[in-house]
């Protein structure tokens, strides 16, 4: 038990913060329910997809600064595709888009691997490339997406072996995020792969050693984190039903999720969990503070501020445990 | 899209607002606001305008404002959270026209009145309240070419490519440019609506030496001067926006001839207007709502009489210079310039 | 060779060679194993010995000769494929992934997990938790399981490089015997090591490496420790200059209260009760093989690390140091091996020279900045630098560079001065140039600790020397007497007394 705690403590603690933050909202808002966890879980979607690819990188030791824009360009991608196609064909679209995340994510990789030119300068030169690469696809805001697609993240869930008094408390944009990482993550984190991208993280003079192909790791955690991307692309095109060229605020938010979230930049540590609860706890934080009506220009300094504490006392907590 | 312009009459629409007001007696209402571009200077002077709007009205208990640099689901999330908060009407800034439309369904369907400033929306019930930006881009466009005589070349400076401002503005313009087939665009370049951003591409392209007639700004203007003054190149005609920066070189810089087209960011004041106006069930019978722009240049006398009223020496520099909308807004030019809301 | 036994070579190294650049690291190394043979390859540092085995495993190709396992020519490539390939290493930094657990490690290996668990148990780790992680084992521990790992695997060659150092005792025990015994099964090993006393138990021949070639290949037997001490130092004893020099040094037997008293310092398994003093006016040097604890000891000394146990005292005083600032403070100044931490790089020899005076801004304030210049000025001309390259140090000669670093010192004034190595890669010219300079400081009154990798240094350079093996002083030998059969029997571990000259 304590073993488990002491593992876990970290993400333990992110959702009690969560927790706190949901009650000082109902205490704020007495109406608040079912329709605002819909709220927060819509927001936090691409979030948490952008916040899962960061992850990944960042536990494969590296840093990926073209999160937002690769999202940019698949989210383009299936506007395009989708606009005017049929349902059915929208399928297609989808699948389409998700490769191209992966292969956005594997060139980023194959070119840090190739010309071994730092990571974080290699996808900040990609974060422009890949921007106008979603300006030359959409040069404005447009295309279309399927209802189905659309549907898939609105409303609550409803299950036909679950009374609805239950399920309407679950959000469907909750669901399909939950799914979607855990289809992708949950087989990869046991995966020799996982285990590798964890190792090349980890020490990578070791896992070279250990028999591990660390170019071909690290090219496959990136085409992960591009797949994450080309999910986050397509959740927002589901949620706006149009594709955006610009890229949105999504890189700096992703890196401050995973570091909330405990996993440790520079790579090893860490899992999708806590990024992901993370992500919650800034979407909510953000709620809280507009229905306090907080002045606009204190909130980003508050939810800074929140990030900071957060992650100090985290740091504290850490060495105090190293120390005894 | 075609836009029907309507012009409102003034006194009407001031009558009949101030009785309600007195009327009722009460500030009751809870007005949410969502804008996606923080740090600008047109948009601060439109949250501006709406906090002192709705303190003038005296109808409004409170502003909920959620300003910050965000995408389309970034305002996603905020409407939704303002739904959340229960406010009885939202004015917002849209990002985009269509890609809104799922919250502010929600929010019509829970009782929100919607407007929207500066830009359109498609949701079925939101009103939208705009200053018209293709007739903005086509009434700058025209005065410079006019102003070349109908022939030469220009530097074209838009704004964010994608931004549907910027695509209204560029066809307006392309209009202006067909009617002139001896004009050239010599120079193309989005300056993010960003005053370092496009003082350095001016900067850039000075550089080059390659020769040019004129330049037509998407609003960042006085740093275009700035940058032909550093320079030490001579001036050529400019068209830029009613920024206070830009209205004062209208003045005083000598040699520039240059126009100012009107650009108010109080259509955000006249959103809550009409927002309130739409609470107390006075709904205009047609949801689009344009505001005209007005030219003013410093080459005639009737221009630059214009400019003169309009300057004040405490405003924002980056602020457009026209703060207030006739028959839309009613608070003092100090009431915007504190820029305070009810309940601050 | 005349061997013909029936029994094929398992791994076959012949004339290997490998330059890095102008440097030759390797000339011509050669080593062979059969079944169930263990073989220790030995060589003092610099002999080529971390060469040879990175070509061994196959994470360098030789630029001459070749390698053959089990009659196969052995490729450059990753250490995955060298594992196929039947050669297994285990290092002694271990292998095994920090933040993974010890069941992930092993899955990441494709190690049988039964196996392992029978090779750790062997080893005598009892109660391995399988799900704990790697990051919070000790490091003895680690160094087991990455033996257990590599016999789990069942390879044909073992290549265990160093990895018994710093092992608890018992431990060490336990891994000679296993090791031992799966020798005697068939399993062929590779031994690199410094430690007679376990080539001793362990190896039936030892490889030895001098100046990147391969010079003896002795069986083990009594008095075979001589016999490798006197091929690892070969005749790199020459006469004539190296003489001269030497007679012209005389060694001081300082008194008095010394200015550095190391008492009793431990640091983990790195460094046990190491104690010594060193005087004003003392140049002391310290002898010790890699990684017997000397960059520990030079750590703790310039406030980089702590001590666990023991004391220091600085002129007769007890202090702590818990930062760089403090050991400075107390005026112990530390010149690194590596020139590029301890000079800027981009900036004037002037400069560099006149940098601790800046450094001491406060304390200095009041001194006339001519006679700043002026000593400047006598230090480079002392320091013979040709100031055509004076413009940046970079141009400079890695000599000239470590001139630099310790020449500023006798511009400057010191008290007690740390050199870590600063000889290495120095031509023999400059190398002559630093001694006097290092004799310079000494006589100026300063306290020198001088670790050199070099043995002929101590006699051209010091007054005594401490001799540090497996974190221990083992000796504290007088500059007459070090020569380098002494010093090198010492670093070895072995005892003074036993005649070094004997095979000879």
């Amino acid at each position: 038990m304590t073993g488990f705690l002491k593992k876990h403590g970290w993400t333990l603690g992110l959702l009690a913060i969560l927790l706190t933050l949901l009650i000082a909202i109902r205490v704020v808002q007495p109406n608040f329910g079912a329709s605002g966890l819909e709220s927060l879980a819509r927001a936090a979607l691409p979030f948490a997809f952008a916040t899962a690819a960061m992850a990944v990188v960042v536990i494969a030791g590296g840093i990926d600064l073209s999160v937002a824009s690769m999202m940019a360009v698949t989210g383009v991608t299936a506007a395009v595709l989708m606009d005017n196609a049929t349902e059915g064909q929208a399928v297609f679209a989808v699948i389409a888009v998700l490769l191209v995340g992966i292969a956005m994510g594997a060139i980023n990789g194959a070119l840090i691997v190739l010309t071994k030119v730092p990571d974080i300068v290699v996808t900040l030169a990609m974060l422009f490339v890949w921007e106008g690469v979603a300006l030359l696809i959409l040069s404005t805001p447009g295309g279309g997406a399927a209802d189905w697609l659309r549907s898939i993240i609105a409303g609550p869930v409803s299950l036909p072996f679950l009374p609805e008094a239950w399920t309407f408390w679950l959000p469907n944009a909750f669901i399909f995020m939950a799914v979607a990482i855990a289809v992708i993550w949950l087989p990869l984190r046991r995966s020799k792969l996982g285990l590798s991208i964890y190792a090349i993280g980890s020490d990578d003079t070791a896992a070279f050693r250990s028999g591990i192909a660390i170019g071909r790791t690290r090219v496959a955690a990136y085409a992960v984190a591009g797949l994450f991307c080309a999910l986050g692309g397509l959740s927002l095109t589901m949620g706006t039903g149009i594709g955006e060229p610009v890229p949105g605020p999504y890189l700096m938010a992703s890196v401050a999720a995973v570091v909330l979230g405990g996993v440790v930049l520079g790579g090893g540590r860490g899992g999708l969990l806590g990024p992901i609860i993370a992500v919650f706890i800034l979407r909510a934080i953000r709620l809280l503070l507009t229905l306090m009506a907080v002045d606009p220009n204190v909130t980003t300094i508050v939810e800074g501020t929140i990030m900071v504490v957060v992650v100090m006392l985290g740091a504290i907590l850490m060495m105090r445990e190293r120390r005894s | 899209m075609k836009r029907l312009t309507q012009t409102v009459a003034a006194g009407a629409v001031i009558a009949s607002l101030s009785a309600a007001a007195f009327a009722a007696g009460h500030a009751s209402y809870t007005i949410g606001v969502s804008n996606t571009v923080q740090g600008n200077g047109w948009r601060e002077q439109m949250i501006c305008a709406m906090n002192a709007q709705a303190l003038a009205s005296g109808d409004v208990a409170e502003m909920i404002i959620a300003h910050r640099n965000t995408d389309t689901a970034g305002q996603l999330e905020d409407i939704r959270n303002l739904i959340e908060a229960d406010v009885d009407a939202i004015v917002l800034n849209p990002s985009n026209p269509d890609g809104l439309n799922d919250a502010i369904e929600d929010a019509i369907a829970a009782g929100i009145v919607v407007v929207a400033v500066d830009a359109g929306v498609t949701a079925e019930g939101a009103y939208i309240l705009s200053n018209n930006q293709e007739e903005y881009a086509y009434l700058g466009a025209r005065w410079l070419f006019e102003q070349l005589g109908g022939e030469g070349d220009v530097v074209y400076m838009r704004g964010i490519a994608g931004v549907s401002a910027d695509t209204d503005r560029d066809n307006g313009f392309q209009r202006a440019l067909a009617e002139f087939p001896n004009i050239t665009v010599v120079h193309e370049v989005f300056t993010g609506w960003q005053q370092d951003q496009g003082k350095q591409q001016m900067l850039d392209f000075l550089a080059t030496g390659i020769p040019f007639d004129g330049v037509w700004t998407s609003g960042i203007d006085n740093v275009i001067v700035d940058a032909f003054l550093e320079s030490d190149v001579p001036l050529v005609p400019i068209v830029g926006a009613d920024n206070a920066g830009f209205v004062q070189m209208l003045t005083e810089v000598e040699g520039l001839e240059g126009a100012a087209v009107t650009n108010p960011g109080s259509v955000g004041g006249a959103g809550v207007t009409l927002a309130l106006q739409i609470l107390e069930g006075n709904a205009p019978d047609d949801p689009l709502v344009l505001v005209d722009p007005a030219l003013w240049d410093n080459t005639t006398d009737d221009g630059r009489a214009q400019i003169t009223s309009a300057q004040n020496p405490n405003l924002d520099p980056e602020w457009p210079v026209s703060v207030s909308i006739d028959g839309w807004t009613t608070y003092s030019m100090d009431q915007i310039i504190a820029c305070e809301g009810p309940g601050e | 060779m005349t061997d013909s036994g029936a029994e094929p070579l398992l791994l076959d190294a012949q004339s290997v060679s490998k330059r890095f650049g102008a440097v030759a690291a390797l000339s011509n190394a050669s080593l062979h194993l059969r079944r169930g043979e263990v073989v220790a390859l030995m060589g003092a540092n610099g002999a080529g010995k971390s060469t040879f085995v990175k070509i061994l495993t196959g994470a360098l190709r030789p630029d001459t000769g070749h390698v053959q396992i089990k009659g196969v020519d052995r490729r450059v490539g990753s250490p995955a494929e060298a594992r196929r390939s039947g050669l297994v290493p285990v290092y002694q930094e271990p292998s095994l992934i920090p933040d993974l657990t010890v069941a992930d490690n092993l899955r990441l290996g494709d190690t049988d997990e039964a196996a392992f668990r029978h090779w750790v148990a062997e080893l005598g780790v009892s109660d391995l938790n399988l799900g704990e992680m790697i990051h919070r084992l000790p490091l003895a521990t680690l160094r087991i399981l990455d033996l257990a790992r590599a016999l789990a695997s069942k390879p044909d060659v073992l290549l265990l490089d160093e990895m018994t150092a710093a092992l608890p005792t018992d431990l060490v025990e336990k891994v000679l015997k296993t090791v031992r015994a799966q020798a005697d099964e068939g399993l062929a090993v590779i031994f690199v090591s410094h430690r007679f006393p376990e080539i001793a138990a362990l190896c039936d021949r030892a490889s030895v490496l001098r100046d990147g070639e391969t010079v003896g290949d002795l069986p083990i037997e009594d008095g075979v420790e001589d016999r490798a001490v006197e091929l690892m130092l070969g005749a790199a004893l020459t006469p004539g200059q190296l003489a001269e020099d030497r007679d012209a040094h005389v060694p001081q037997t300082a008194t008095g209260t010394p200015r550095l008293k190391v008492s009793g310092i431990g640091l983990g398994g790195k460094l046990t009760d190491v104690s010594f003093d060193l005087h004003p006016g003392e140049v002391l040097g310290v002898v010790a093989l890699e990684g017997q604890g000397q960059d520990e000891l030079f750590d703790i000394l310039a406030g980089f690390r702590r001590a666990e146990t023991g004391t220091l005292e600085v002129d007769g005083t007890t202090r702590e140091f818990t930062h760089p600032a403090d050991a400075i403070a107390a005026g112990l100044t530390f010149v690194p091996g590596n020139r590029a931490e301890a000079l800027l790089m981009d900036r004037s020899v002037r400069e560099n020279i006149a940098l601790p005076f800046s450094a001491r801004l406060r304390a200095w304030a009041g001194l006339p900045m001519k006679r700043e210049a002026a000593r400047v000025a006598e230090a480079i001309e002392r320091l013979q630098i040709d100031t055509r390259a004076q413009g940046e140090v970079r141009r400079l000669s890695g000599g000239n560079q470590q001139k630099v670093t310790i020449g500023r010192w006798i511009a400057t004034g010191v008290e007690t001065l740390l050199l870590f190595d600063p000889t290495r890669g120095i031509d023999v010219r400059t190398k002559r140039q630093i001694y006097p300079l290092v004799r310079e400081l000494a006589a100026q009154g300063a306290a020198v600790l001088f670790y050199t990798s070099e043995l002929e240094e101590v006699q051209l350079a010091c007054d005594r020397a401490v001799v540090m093996f497996g974190g221990r002083v083992v000796d504290i030998i007088d500059a007459a007497e070090a020569d380098e059969p002494t010093l090198m029997r010492a670093a070895y571990g072995l005892p003074r007394n036993a005649p070094a000259e004997a095979a000879s």
